[in-house]
């Protein structure tokens, strides 16, 4: 029995041919397809994991992975503790949450019925209404999700409720705040955060980021095209969900008949681009969804509660 | 000439490959679960029998369309119908549905908003906030009141049954008529 490895490789015509295919194969699949789906096709080519050039495409093929995980995607464990930590500062900045229980239960079954039916629908989510008196409602990280009580007083039924609530999952199924803050490199070098993080040397480089979203998301607002991004998925979470998506544009033009003479600072005036021109694209993006007139409103419910507060 | 023919093989080879491992159905006819917690139905109703479970990312093959409902046909061959709000014409994105689903499949039946997801680690409380919002709380000296209002908001907690009976009372969705 032969143990020399390299005379059982140094096969004849057919082991040549094997190993040229493999190659080729190998070589294709770089150029032409997604690490995961290259990944499926390994185990076809080679089920019995035989081949070592495909090995070594393979190991390529995972390396590469991670390196895009590290990069691209915070864990979620660590993305909601720095959620949480802005929840923190929120709470400092906007008020407490108002005491009425009901009302919060009530905010997080039509907050939780949207995210059902948002990109990331297997995340828990958080709903809280505050009492500010700005109108103002933002998401922090890993989706918990303010609302002020003056926006929802300014509602007039359920349907402008779930748009609002939508568009702030949207932003934390996009994680547009957390990639605002990646552009300022306040990740560099971070890994998984645990508290041992906070407590160690990357405690500060912790507490800057949490600063950085502070600024972001109460000062100077994120990107112009994450809120219209926003807007235009929020109309399509709620009318998934089975709500009139015309409640976002009913939210927008009521924000702007009370602009002149509403707080700026820290609210949704100063935070986000122009309402008219958000009006303008979510009215465009409305033509997509013709029966929107018959979805549910649910006022009458909106409106029990609302008289709660 | 004869050193290309391995080449144009292993080509050959790799794109049947290909179309062989494609999704069976064309993009028309092709749809994905998008919701949490759909379920397959017997007739076009909300009050028709659940046929089956529909895990998010399942993907479906798209026999008709009624007002507002798909009929649809799932991978082991069953068929029923779905409310249009539950499913997409493009798949999940994989990487984020994988991670999150793990999330899921580790809390057993309970999944979504019904839990925190760190239940799963043994290290953290059920009710609460986290070790690392703690430590934070600490350093930076995070009056009391707003820890307290955290830790209530985290402690509020739906359910699927609550919810869809939410939905059902208003008449939303798939409970709508």
């Amino acid at each position: 029995m032969s143990t020399d490895h390299r005379s059982r490789r140094a096969g004849g015509p057919a082991d040549h041919r094997r190993r040229d295919l493999l190659k080729a194969s190998g070589l294709l699949l770089t150029l032409l397809a997604t690490p995961a789906f290259a990944l499926d096709l390994f185990k076809i080519i080679d089920p019995a994991n035989k081949s070592k050039d495909l090995q070594k495409t393979k190991d390529i093929f995972k390396g590469a992975g991670s390196i895009l995980a590290s990069t691209q995607e915070l864990d979620y464990h660590s993305e909601f503790a720095i959620g949480e930590s802005l929840a923190l500062e929120g709470f400092q900045r906007y008020g407490l949450p108002i005491e009425d229980a009901e009302f919060q239960r009530y905010i997080n079954l039509v907050g939780d019925a949207v995210a059902r039916h948002s990109d990331r629908p297997k995340i828990p989510y958080y709903f809280v209404v505050v009492s500010s008196p700005l109108y103002n409602a933002f998401a922090c990280p890993g989706g918990i999700i303010f609302v002020s009580e003056a926006l929802v007083k300014a509602m007039q039924d359920e349907s402008e409720l779930a748009c609002v609530l939508s568009h702030e999952v949207s932003h934390v199924t996009h994680k547009h705040a957390l990639k605002t803050i990646r552009r300022a490199k306040f990740f560099e070098g971070l890994g998984t955060i645990t508290a041992a993080t906070l407590k160690g040397r990357d405690g500060q480089k912790f507490k800057n980021i949490i600063g950085g979203l502070q600024s972001v998301l109460f000062e100077k607002g994120l990107d112009k095209n994450m809120e219209y991004e926003a807007d235009l998925s929020a109309m399509e979470i709620a009318y998934r969900t089975g709500y009139d998506p015309n409640g976002m544009i009913k939210v927008l033009e009521m924000l702007q008949t009370r602009e002149k003479t509403a707080q700026k600072s820290g609210s949704w005036f100063s935070t986000h681009p122009p309402l008219a021109s958000r009006i303008e694209k979510c009215r465009a993006r409305r033509r997509q969804y013709p029966d929107a007139a018959s979805l549910a409103r649910v006022k009458q419910r909106f409106i029990s509660y609302r008289k709660r507060i | 000439m004869a050193r290309m023919r391995p080449i144009i093989t292993a080509a050959g080879f790799v794109i049947a490959l290909m179309l062989l491992t494609a999704t069976a159905s064309s993009a028309a006819d092709a749809l994905w679960v998008s919701s949490e917690g759909a379920i397959l139905k017997a007739q076009r109703s909300s009050t028709a029998a659940g046929v089956a479970d529909l895990p998010v990312g399942m993907e479906l093959i798209r026999l008709e369309y009624e007002k507002r409902w798909y009929r649809v046909r799932i991978p082991d061959g069953r068929e029923g119908w779905i409310y249009r709000g539950k499913v997409s014409e493009t798949p999940p994105a994989k990487e984020t549905a994988a991670q999150e689903d793990s999330l899921g499949g580790l809390l057993g039946g309970l999944t979504g908003s019904s839990i925190r997801a760190d239940t799963a680690d043994t290290s953290r409380s059920i009710r609460g906030l986290s070790p690392e919002a703690r430590e934070y709380a600490r350093q930076k000296g995070t009056p009391e009141s707003c820890q307290q209002a955290l830790d209530e908001v985290l402690a509020l907690k739906t359910g699927s049954a609550e919810i869809e009976g939410f939905l059902r009372e208003g008449h939303i969705g798939e409970y709508a008529e």
